[in-house]
This record gives structure tokens, C-alpha cells and sequence, in this order.
């Protein structure tokens, strides 16, 4: 008996999820994209919120690195301080080398320098008790010569680009042949251990690199106390140097931050209009099916049993959906993710796994919720109540619309959609809310992005300055970004400078040039130096955009970034004293710049400023703007060609940072009104079925399927137009709200022209958003409604 | 005489290998003729109705409607050519609820871009004639079986249809009411208007129509003239 009523169950059920096999689907599909944006969303935003600590958790990070010389601590000893009651877990000893490389100069100058001294430790793989490190390109060193370098090394060279360590009997070459990351940063590159000693110069003691974990390792005090005890452990003067992963912790944190508030912007918009959309899908399917309801009852099925068939008429397609949308959230998460751990510079990044399972269940929670209050209310229902109610629209909601609108002159099928959503005020609202989420978040991500473009032109100069022509450096000067190079020695400052700007001068392309001396000063009441960026003649167009004052006019004047302004506690028209060459020269701040480069501490000013406190200034590259419609490759090519080999010439091009942050607010977009769409496609389903015999009726006098089509794609366009109209200023003040904060995080103020980005004519399509979610998500509908039989949809209840 | 309605073994199938709902129809209307249509639930009256009017399409022959093939025409054509030609009447009247008396009886000539002024005064009139005026601005909720049939007849008629088609117009009413809307639809033909309607009552068939035609199990049984109306013609 409890079998047969089982099956009477399961057969309703299954031939509720044949017939209604459109909303089957709806459903599967909201469920799933809902489920997969919100994982995209959720795991975004708690990585985000703490991206280091999950990838130091993942990658098994050290608590401390230290470098160790093998000559006074012996393996024992090493062994030994392992097992100290501290340490949790400990890896190595690993061989380390400090090298002086020789690296290959830009693409297309064929020349060569040197450059800062390379850490690099021996690894046989690149796994491990700690510091997990991640393979990003190519694959791990196998025999010597064959370098693996990390993905934080500052000149980012590729994998087959070659590597001479300078100083070291032979000159051994390195080819890199891959890219990794570790997420304690632990050295420069990786080598095969037995590459290690080859490497090393004469005299230099054997040094080796050991990872620790402590059991008390969260704050600065407890390392000091973990390094305390290693130095006791080990005989002294072996430790010679120390790194606390909260160092990188802190490092990494400060470019990370400023991407956390417009993730949680996205985030937040995502599970509000996923929530929104599953309860208004799933508790219209039931509601869609109270008259069938009350068939099921008066043939014998028990309110419980109505409410099993029928609640499990929507779970079985939201179970589906909340499976596919676990499986889309991540595959969706692990480009996006990937790129965002190079971006936050840790080494691999995952959904945490509480998300892959909370958010699921949640999200199947949220859909039994959504079926059940319905369905136990139908099941309550007389079989007779439920067929009435099934079968009767509610009645006395929207007869004024009609008469209104019916008085203007518009087609008559554009009327009566237009006036049909006020018969259903309820589904009205929550279509409303569901397409003006989506229109807002098209319109935050149009602002957004365009912001964050200028964010990018303001970073790299790109626009501005797209090509930069180096000095060699000549002995004594100043090293530079390129080093010396051979060039240096035997050419004087003065020769360089004509001859590049005898070649600037002879390109075509080039409009206009400045100089620029790159030199450190100290500052009084900061505790490091900070860069001071020199110019000689007029650099007002060399793309520092200005948030307040104005551009130096001449000596003794700087522009500062924010950072250094907060950090100094001074303001613009304050004077400050910094000090070049031991001479201290005083100067006022007459402007606030974009330039969040160096944590936002460096200065800007004319070349007099400095040039006046000591001799032997000189350039150090030069900035050059172009005629419009030159390209940057090309003039940087030619130019290279007519200096030769000794003058580096590099094209400056947009942080990858910022376009994949672009990345990836365009992909949250799209599944945030994909989302919105499935609703209204769902809301015009719904209404759609409800009205099938009023569309026979319509086509019956005459309403030809062009004229069907308009009047159903007009029962949400009015909606849509509405909701855009609502989130032009709404999408706006998140940008407002939104963009500041995402400075703020960064240290950094943000020029007027980065804020002010909505243009009049951009707005309008913008406003047009929502009439563009409405009309997609209903289009498929309407073309069912208007291929409806008409003799079919009249037979219809 | 062209005939109005030509039907020419025309056979519809629902299902593959099941019985036709209509199998191999010949049939004629002249214009002007009142024919009833006849037969047993399940005979295939309501599915030769829909074919007349273009709601369902044959599975094979030939469907003529005052002069042009509408077997074969668009959704779109078919669509025109019903809001031009055909006025249907059907037992559940199949009013808009959202729409006033008025608005449902100028749906079709705003769906067809007669004028506005135009359609108005076409509707006022029909109105009148039907002796519903008073009920204009009204919902067809409120209104009686038969004033919303009388709604369904005005809307019907609103583009000067040449052919008024009827399923079972009465089925819905009480006696009296019934009758008021047979004597209706008598004084339309009186005036030329051709009616093809379906019923299943051979005493309305004989009162309304001059022919009737009797259907069963999708075929012509028999088509003969009632004479009812006849004499006053």
C-alpha cells in the first residue's frame, strides 16, 4: 500500500516534470547560473577578504624563512633545530647562492645589463612540506643550467630567455624554463640543487635556506621570540638572515586591498539577485500549478502528498541546477582566480571548500523554502479552491492601466502589454527588482571600467608617454633601471644626451620630449628615501593626473602623491625639506598627483630644483609623446634601430593588474544579467501559460504573431524601462560610493576626470539596459506565444 | 454564385493512424446562407469551424474563404484575413476581463489600424444595435451570459466580417436568453450576413439556419435545406 502511494507520488511528479518541461528547465538553468555566480561571487569575496592567509593555508606557507650558513651549523644541528618545541613543521635544508645576473636588456634592443643579485635556492621539485610552490609557465628545472624564476622577479623575462651569473668562475648560463610562485616569496628563482655550488663565488660562504613553522607565529612579537629560540638552537652567527611571512603578509595586503570593495560590491549584488530570482522562479512554478494541484486532490492525493509531488516538482531541477552551478562557479573561478593570485602576487587561489558545500545548500534551502510555502498552502487548499484559484487571474488589479493606456496612441498590442504587468503587482515588483539588480550592475561596471581604465593610463603613462629612451649608465652615475652597460664606460652623459635627442628629433612620429633624472632624497620625517623624479622643461603632459593644486612652474616646487601627503601630515602650499647629495634644499608642495607607484611616496619636480644643490645631474631616460596615429611599437623599433644597442628603448603598456580586474568585472556583469534575464524569461513564461487562452482569444480576432510578439515583450518592457531609469543613478552612486573607497584602500586619491566618467550619450544606453534585459530574457515567450495554435491555446483553461 | 466556403476534401488528423477529427469534408456556403452544423460530441463540428476560420490548419484538401486559400496562407496572412473576413461567436463568449465592453468590441478594428474616430462609431453603433450601450465602460465579469454574448456578437461584426462564424452560440445561456440571441443572429441574416454555426440542438438548427449539415465521425451524413428560414426569403 505505502509502495502504491509512493509511486502515485513519483508518476505525478514525473509527469509534472514532462509536461511543464519549459519551466523544468527555467528553473535548472536560474538555479544554476544563481548557484555559479554566487560561488564565483562568495569564493571572490572570502578570498578577497583574506587572500594571502587562504593561499598561505593552500600552499603550506612558512611562518619563517631563514639563511643559514652550512659552514658553522652542521646537518645535525639543522636537523636538530626542527624538532624544537616551537616547530611545527620544517622543511630543508635547501642550497642557496646569491648571484649578479646579467639579463637580457627589452625585446628588440639585443642588448644586455646588469641587474639587482638574484637569491636563488635549490629545489629538486617544486612540492614540499612548505612553501608549496606553484608552476605558472613552462616546467621545472632538470639538470643544471635550467633556471625556474619567480613570478614576483621585477623584470618578468620569459621562459627560454638566458640568464650569465656575472662573478663566478666560467660565467654559467642559465635558461629559464619556467615561471613559478611561492607564496612566501623565497627566493628569486630555483635551480637543481647541484646547480647551486657552481654558482657560488669564490670565497662566498655555503649558505643554506631552512622553512619553519611555529606554533605561536600571529603576530611580530612571536616570530622574534621563534627566531630567538632558533638562534639559541644554532651556534652563533649561523643564522645570517631572517624572513617573517608576515613581512610578505603586509606587502601583499596593501596591493590587494583597494580590489576588495568593488568585489564585494559585485558580490553582494550577485546573492541579492540570486535569491531574488530563485524564490520569484521557484514559488511562481508552484503557484503556476495550483490548478493541477487541485486535480491531484480530487482524484485522492492527501495534502502531503500534493506537497511531495509538487514541492519535489521544482527541487528535482533546482537539485540539478545546484550540482551544474557548483561545477560552473569553479570552473568559472579557476581563470579568474588564477589570474587574481597573480594579481595579488600569491601563488594559487581556490574556492574554499566551504563554499563549494555552503552555498549549494543554501541555495537548495532557499528553493525547498520557496516550493513549500506554496505548495503546503495548495495542498491545504480544497480541491475545488485549488482549481479556482489555479484557473482565475486575480482579479481587480489593473483595469485602470488598461483604460489609460488604452487612450494613448499606440499600436493597441503595445498598450495592452503595457498595462498587463499591473494585474499581477506582486510578480511586477519582484521582476522590477530582479531586472533593475542587473541594469545597476551593467551600469556600476560600465562606470567602473572605464574608470579603471584612466586608473590604468594614469599608472603606466601609457597614452601620455607611450615610449621611454634609457641612458647608459656611466661609471659613478647613477645605475638606473638598465645598469650599466659597456656603452656607459666610454661614453660621457653629455654625448648620450645629444645623441638621443638628435634621434628623437629626426623620428617622424615624435611630438615632443622631456628629460627626467631619477634620484633618491631624504625627506625630513621619513625614515627611508624616497625617489625624486627630476624634469628638464615643461613634463605637465607626461600623464600625472592631478587630484588637487596645480603643476610646478619652475624650481622649488614638487607635486606629491596622496600617500606622501598622509604620510608627512602636510598639505599642498606646506613646505618640505628633503635632502640630495648632503645639501638640504626646502620646496613647496603645489600639487597632489596620481601616483601610487612606491606606496605613494616620491616627488615631482623641475630639474633646477635639484640641479641647483650639486653637480653632475643628469638624465637618466627620456619621456616621449607622439603624433597621433604613431604607433608605439613601430616609432619604438625605428628609434632602436637608429640608436643601436646601447640605448634601451621600451614601450610602456597598461598593467595587466587592471585589465584583469576589467576581466573580470565584464564577467560578473554578463552572469549578473544573464541572471535577471532567466527572471523575466520565467516572469513572461508564467504569464504567458496564465493568459494562453486570452492569447487565443487575441489571436482569434485578428493578432497577427508580429503583433503577439510586441505585446508580450511589452508586458516587461515598461518594467525594464522603469528599472533602467532607476539604475542609472543607482549604478552611479555605487561608482560614486564604490570607486573612492577602492582608493582609499590603495592609499591613493583619485583625479576628478577618474570619477567623472559617465558621459550624457552613455547614460541614455545605459538607461536603455533594463529595457534590453527585459526584451532578451522575453523574446523567447513571446515567439512561443505567437506560434501557439490559436484553436489550442482557446481549447486551453 | 462563387461559394463563400469552400471546403474540398478536406481531412484532419491529430494523431498519426487515429481517427481524422474530419475526413474528406466537401462542402459549399453560399454567401448570404445561415447552415448549421450538426452531429454527436466528437463529430467533428467545432474542428470543420476552426478550419473555416483559420484557427487550425487541414492536414490535406483545400480550404477557400471568400475567394482566397487560407490552408495555405502565413500565421500572419491568416491572421489578416480573419480580422477582415471572419467574425467568430463562441459558447463561452471569450471576452478580454481586462478590457471594458467597449474596448473588447473595438479590439479588432485597433488590431486591424482601422481609425481610431472611424472604429469608435462603428462601435457605438453595434453597440446600440445590440442594445448594450448602457453597458460600455463596464467589465464582461458583470455583465450576463447573454449581454456578453450580445458583446461577442458586436465584436464579431466590428470590421463588417463576410462571414460570422458561431460554435455553439446558446450552449451557455438559459431558454429564454438563448432565444434572444438565436433571433439575433436570424435578424443579421436577414441582412445579408452569412453564418455558419455549430450546435448539437437539431430544433436551433432548424429555427436559425436555412441548411443543416450533419457531421458524424468527421463526415458529411447528411446536408439538406430545413427550410426554416427560407420562407421569408
Amino acid at each position: 500500500m505505502r509502495r502504491g502511494r509512493a509511486g502515485a507520488v513519483a508518476r505525478a511528479l514525473r509527469g509534472g516534470l514532462a509536461r511543464r518541461r519549459v519551466q523544468t528547465l527555467v528553473i535548472g538553468l536560474v538555479v544554476t547560473i544563481s548557484t555559479g555566480a554566487c560561488v564565483l561571487a562568495l569564493g571572490l569575496v572570502v578570498v578577497s577578504n583574506a587572500p594571502f592567509d587562504n593561499a598561505f593555508a593552500a600552499q603550506h606557507g612558512a611562518h619563517l624563512m631563514a639563511t643559514i650558513d652550512s659552514g658553522k651549523a652542521t646537518t645535525a644541528q639543522l636537523a636538530a633545530s626542527t624538532r624544537l618545541p616551537q616547530v611545527t613543521a620544517a622543511a630543508g635544508p635547501h642550497p642557496e647562492v646569491t648571484i649578479t645576473p646579467q639579463l637580457p636588456g627589452p625585446p628588440g634592443s639585443g642588448g644586455q645589463f646588469t641587474g639587482p643579485p638574484l637569491t636563488l635556492v635549490g629545489r629538486a621539485s617544486p612540492g614540499g612540506p612548505l612553501d608549496d610552490l606553484t608552476l605558472r609557465q613552462g616546467r621545472w628545472a632538470q639538470r643544471p643550467g635550467e633556471i625556474v624564476l619567480s613570478s614576483d622577479f621585477q623584470f618578468g623575462l620569459p621562459p627560454g630567455a638566458q640568464i650569465t651569473a656575472v662573478g663566478v668562475p666560467g660565467r654559467p648560463r642559465l635558461t629559464v624554463v619556467g615561471i613559478a610562485s611561492s607564496i612566501n616569496q623565497s627566493a628569486d628563482g630555483w635551480v637543481v640543487p647541484r646547480e647551486i655550488a657552481a654558482l657560488r663565488a669564490r670565497g662566498a660562504p655555503p649558505t643554506v635556506q631552512m622553512l619553519y613553522r611555529f606554533a605561536s607565529a600571529s603576530t611580530a612579537a612571536a616570530i622574534r621570540a621563534d627566531v630567538a629560540a632558533l638562534n639559541r638552537a644554532l651556534p652563533p652567527g649561523a643564522v645570517t638572515a631572517t624572513q617573517s611571512y608576515l613581512a610578505v603578509k603586509l606587502q601583499e595586503s596593501s596591493g590587494i586591498a583597494p580590489i576588495v570593495p568593488f568585489v564585494v560590491a559585485f558580490g553582494v549584488i550577485g546573492l541579492v539577485l540570486s535569491v531574488l530570482i530563485v524564490v520569484n522562479v521557484i514559488s511562481g512554478a508552484v503557484v503556476a500549478g495550483y490548478r493541477r494541484i487541485g486535480i491531484l486532490k480530487s482524484i485522492g492525493f492527501t495534502p502531503g502528498q500534493v506537497v511531495a509531488a509538487y514541492a519535489g516538482q521544482v527541487m528535482v531541477p533546482a537539485l540539478a541546477g545546484c550540482l551544474a552551478g557548483v561545477v560552473l562557479g569553479n570552473l568559472l573561478s579557476v581563470p579568474l582566480l588564477s589570474q587574481t593570485a597573480t594579481v595579488y602576487g600569491v601563488g594559487a587561489l581556490m574556492v574554499p571548500a566551504w563554499v563549494d558545500i555552503g552555498v549549494p545548500v543554501a541555495m537548495l534551502c532557499l528553493a525547498g523554502l520557496a516550493a513549500a510555502a506554496p505548495a503546503v498552502r495548495g495542498g491545504r487548499l480544497s480541491a475545488v479552491q485549488a482549481i479556482a484559484t489555479g484557473r482565475a487571474p486575480v482579479q481587480g488589479h489593473g483595469y485602470a492601466a488598461h483604460r489609460l493606456l488604452g487612450k494613448l496612441r499606440l499600436p493597441r498590442p503595445v498598450t495592452i502589454g503595457l498595462a498587463a504587468p499591473l494585474a499581477r503587482p506582486t510578480r511586477t515588483a519582484v521582476t522590477l527588482a530582479a531586472i533593475l539588480l542587473g541594469a545597476t550592475a551593467v551600469t556600476f561596471a560600465a562606470g567602473l571600467s572605464a574608470s579603471l581604465t584612466r586608473v590604468a593610463n594614469g599608472l603606466s603613462h601609457s597614452k601620455s608617454e607611450p615610449v621611454q629612451v634609457y641612458l647608459a649608465s656611466s661609471p659613478g652615475g647613477p645605475a638606473g633601471p638598465r645598469g650599466p652597460s659597456k656603452a656607459g664606460a666610454a661614453t660621457s652623459a653629455a654625448v648620450q644626451q645629444r645623441t638621443i635627442e638628435a634621434a628623437l628629433r629626426a623620428q617622424p612620429g615624435t611630438l615632443r620630449y622631456v628629460a627626467e633624472a631619477d634620484e633618491q632624497v631624504s625627506v625630513a620625517g621619513l625614515s627611508k628615501e624616497v625617489p625624486v623624479t627630476a624634469f628638464r622643461g615643461n613634463a605637465s603632459w607626461t600623464g600625472y593626473d592631478l587630484i588637487s593644486g596645480r603643476w610646478f612652474n619652475g624650481p622649488g616646487e614638487v607635486d606629491v602623491p596622496t600617500n606622501f601627503l598622509t604620510v608627512t601630515g602636510k598639505a599642498i602650499g606646506d613646505t618640505v625639506t628633503m635632502n640630495f647629495r648632503g645639501n638640504d634644499i626646502t620646496v613647496r608642495i603645489v600639487g597632489e598627483v596620481f601616483d601610487p607607484g612606491n606606496r605613494g611616496l616620491a616627488l615631482l619636480t623641475d630639474w633646477q630644483t635639484l640641479a641647483s644643490a650639486g653637480r653632475g645631474l643628469a638624465p637618466a631616460v627620456y619621456d616621449v609623446g607622439l603624433r597621433p596615429g604613431t604607433s608605439p611599437a613601430a616609432y619604438a623599433s625605428a628609434l632602436s634601430t637608429a640608436l643601436g644597442r646601447d640605448y634601451p628603448v621600451s614601450v610602456n603598456g597598461n598593467d595587466p593588474f587592471v585589465l584583469t580586474l576589467i576581466g573580470l568585472i565584464g564577467t560578473l556583469t554578463l552572469l549578473l544579467a544573464v541572471v535577471a534575464g532567466l527572471g523575466v524569461l520565467n516572469t513572461v513564461v508564467l504569464h504567458t501559460r496564465e493568459r494562453v487562452h486570452d492569447l487565443g482569444i487575441f489571436k482569434a480576432v485578428g493578432m497577427t504573431p508580429r503583433q503577439t510578439i510586441a505585446m508580450v515583450i511589452c508586458w516587461v518592457a515598461g518594467v525594464g524601462l522603469a528599472a533602467g531609469a532607476i539604475a542609472v543613478p543607482a549604478g552611479m552612486a555605487l561608482h560614486a560610493y564604490i570607486l573612492p573607497a577602492m582608493a582609499s584602500a590603495a592609499g591613493t586619491g583619485l583625479p576628478a576626470s577618474y570619477l567623472n566618467v559617465y558621459r550624457p550619450a552613455e547614460l541614455a544606453l545605459l538607461a536603455l539596459a533594463g529595457l534590453v534585459i527585459a526584451a532578451a530574457g522575453a523574446m523567447l515567450p513571446a515567439g512561443w506565444a505567437a506560434g501557439t495554435r490559436t484553436a489550442s491555446a482557446l481549447r486551453a483553461e | 454564385m462563387d461559394a463563400l466556403i469552400r471546403l474540398s476534401e478536406v481531412t484532419k488528423r491529430y494523431d498519426n493512424g487515429g481517427r481524422p477529427a474530419v475526413d474528406r469534408v466537401r462542402l459549399d456556403v453560399a454567401p448570404g446562407e445561415a447552415v448549421a452544423v450538426m452531429g454527436p460530441s466528437g463529430s467533428g463540428k467545432s474542428t470543420l469551424l476552426n478550419l473555416i476560420a483559420g484557427l487550425d490548419r487541414p492536414t490535406s484538401g483545400t480550404v477557400t474563404v471568400a475567394g482566397r486559400r487560407i490552408d495555405t496562407l502565413s500565421e500572419t496572412g491568416v491572421a489578416r484575413f480573419r480580422r477582415q473576413q471572419v467574425g467568430m461567436i463562441f459558447q463561452f463568449f471569450n471576452l478580454l476581463d481586462d478590457l471594458t465592453v467597449a474596448d473588447n468590441v473595438l479590439l479588432p478594428a485597433q488590431l486591424a489600424g482601422v481609425r481610431r474616430a472611424q472604429a469608435r462609431a462603428r462601435a457605438d453603433e453595434l453597440l446600440a444595435a445590440l442594445r448594450i450601450e448602457r453597458h460600455r465602460d463596464a467589465y464582461p465579469g458583470r455583465l450576463s451570459g447573454g449581454e456578453r454574448q450580445r458583446v461577442a456578437i458586436a465584436r464579431a461584426l466590428v470590421n463588417r466580417p463576410a462571414l460570422l462564424l458561431a460554435d455553439e452560440p446558446t450552449g451557455a445561456l438559459d431558454t429564454a436568453t438563448g432565444e434572444e440571441i438565436g433571433e439575433l443572429l436570424i435578424d443579421l441574416n436577414r441582412t445579408g450576413q452569412s453564418l455558419v454555426l455549430v450546435t448539437h440542438n437539431p430544433d436551433l438548427a432548424a429555427r436559425y439556419a436555412s441548411r443543416t449539415v450533419q457531421l458524424v465521425d468527421g463526415r458529411i451524413a447528411s446536408d439538406a435545406s430545413t427550410g426554416a428560414l427560407g420562407a421569408w426569403r
